[in-house]
């Protein structure tokens, strides 16, 4: 969809430009440079603030992805369910270390709480999340990613 | 006593006659029909209630300065952000019983005088967003929403607005910025939000938690709610067992229950898991206290309390553990979750962190100990909001009471 489909959709009213830029990244995976001069002109908000606004988040990218990025949850309850061994057998697998941007095609991340402590150890590859995961059945839901 | 979870698994959260026929919004046509904003106020205030995100604020309090504050425009927000590690009972709140928050809700506007609302929710509760967006709906077509509430002259409307998953976004000042479309930095205050909040108008920031007490507090009346609980802290609370403990979830309990009881009567957790040994358990998320053996009979209350209880959870950790998994887990966590606004946090966390690592990796520098003695004190004294100081409250305990092992192993 082009921007100016996902902008028109929206009043340009300040408690929309959240909602917006948070939709086009959706549609688009990130945030350009130009989709944000786009989005700062709908709102007739300077770039520096829309930018500043978008960089602010982490579920709201401004480089485009080029590694899959998988990501564990390393809150406490996820912890006591032993996602430090689902961190390990990636680690393994993949043959990359987490918080290490040295594998080409891979990034593991550890995140914070997802809200989804009752259904741990929680696993994020891309958008999708992966609920009661374990370092057996790990290598399977990768590989199905993939 | 059931107050916040009566409704669970009885009514159907996407048909507002299930909540209608087991009392529902009976208070807000109370409200409506026999109270001035005034008389709500004042309700609250007998009832004690207090602030059920984690800072325990009487809630009649913001009530009354926003109501007192004269506007044209004041605004009511639902807070349903809660990103504290091991905390989900605001998420299954909207998803078993959402009607009770709008109802809160609707009777907190009227008392305020507020004719807008948001519901800010967690970017990652598509759930409770999608039964709240129905239940929103579905009240609008029963005119408990919209203009002219009921009959009367009250007109009042709920937006949802979605977060992007930030932690400080649960504090009011950050949260009202990102729904104004600027970075999820806190505020300075004062001004409170009470005053000056969204869009420089008053607003009234109230947990999800906090809210659902509401219609029991108008229907069965403040005295019944304040003689649940303790004197100074009245009401149940939600909390959230988790860990080495042998049922886990959530289960409401007055306040001023202790911890002993929580983990171990068997309406509540029922004891450990076969075969693990009680070590520690952490109050209140990633930024709670750390509390041993000796200490279970603490009693859990809002207001001044040795081991605050936060938003209520209690993560039961086993002797087979390794607590530098932890250190790393909490460091980590603040370390992304800061938001950068001030130095402190900003540059504390980060070392806090590259030191947590260093101990996991036993590779501790010879002066870590001191440093990290600084960077404790600094988070805990010097920074912007009180985030600084959650990402120090468990290190210094950690420190305190398993220091030895922590330095002697480097």
């Amino acid at each position: 969809m082009s921007i100016q489909k996902i902008l028109i959709q929206y009043e340009p009213v300040p408690e929309n430009v959240l909602r917006a830029v948070k939709d086009v990244n959706r549609h688009n995976g990130y945030l350009s440079e130009n989709d944000c001069e786009e989005i700062a002109k709908y709102f007739s908000w300077p770039l520096a603030r829309i930018y500043s606004l978008a960089s602010f988040f982490d579920e709201i990218r401004i480089k485009k992805d080029r590694k899959i990025i998988i990501k564990v949850c390393s809150g406490g309850p996820c912890l006591m369910e032993k996602s430090q061994a689902v961190t390990r057998q990636i680690e393994m697998l993949l043959k990359l270390e987490a918080e290490n941007d040295g594998s080409p095609k891979y990034k593991l991340e550890l995140m914070s709480c997802k809200g989804l402590c009752d259904r741990g150890p929680i696993v994020m590859i891309g958008d999708q999340i992966f609920e009661k995961v374990n370092p057996e059945n790990i290598d399977d839901i990768i590989k199905d990613y993939l | 006593m059931q107050i916040l979870t009566k409704n669970w698994d009885k009514i159907d959260p996407f048909h507002i006659d299930t909540y209608a026929r087991s009392g529902g919004y009976e208070a807000l046509r109370k409200v409506i029909r026999e109270m001035t904003p005034e008389s709500v106020v004042k309700e609250i205030k007998i009832s004690g209630l207090q602030g059920r995100g984690g800072a325990g604020c009487p809630t009649a309090l913001k009530w009354e300065s926003a109501a007192k504050t004269k506007a044209q425009d004041k605004y009511f927000i639902c807070n349903l952000d809660e990103s504290e590690p091991g905390v989900y009972k605001d998420r299954t709140i909207a998803e078993k019983s959402p009607h009770q928050i709008i109802e809160g809700m609707i009777i907190g506007a009227y008392a305020i005088g507020a004719k807008k609302g948001f519901i800010y929710i967690n970017g990652h509760y598509e759930k409770s967003a999608e039964i709240l967006t129905v239940a929103i709906k579905q009240a609008l077509e029963k005119e408990f929403l919209g203009k002219g509430i009921m009959g009367s002259s009250f007109d009042f409307e709920i937006e949802i607005f979605r977060g992007s998953g930030a932690y400080i976004c649960g504090e009011e000042t950050a949260l009202i910025n990102t729904i104004e479309g600027k970075r999820g930095e806190p505020r300075l205050k004062p001004p409170y939000p009470v005053n000056s909040g969204l869009f420089g108008k008053p607003t009234v920031v109230n947990n999800t938690e906090t809210l659902v007490n509401i219609p029991f507090i108008i229907s069965r009346g403040a005295k019944i709610f304040s003689g649940i609980g303790m004197k100074n802290s009245p009401g149940t609370k939600l909390f959230l067992l988790e860990g080495a403990v042998k049922s886990k979830g959530i289960f409401e309990a007055p306040l001023g229950t202790s911890v002993q009881e929580l983990i171990y009567n068997s309406i509540y957790g029922g004891g450990l898991e076969e075969g693990k040994e009680f070590w520690f358990a952490q109050i209140g998320g990633a930024s709670g206290r750390l509390m041993t053996a000796g200490n279970l009979d603490q009693l859990l209350v809002y207001g001044p309390a040795e081991y605050p209880l936060g938003c209520g959870s209690i993560l039961v950790v086993d002797k087979s553990m390794d607590l530098k998994d932890f250190l790393v887990s909490w460091s980590g966590f603040f370390h992304r979750e800061s938001c950068g606004k001030c130095v402190p946090c900003r540059e504390g966390t980060f070392r806090l962190h590259e030191i947590a690592k260093r101990i996991r990796n036993n590779d501790l520098l010879p002066d870590d100990q001191e440093r990290l003695e600084d960077i404790l004190w600094t988070l805990g004294n010097t920074t912007f909001c009180p985030l600084g100081n959650f990402a120090a409250t468990a290190w210094k305990d950690a420190i305190r009471i398993f220091g030895d092992k922590i330095f002697k192993a480097a």
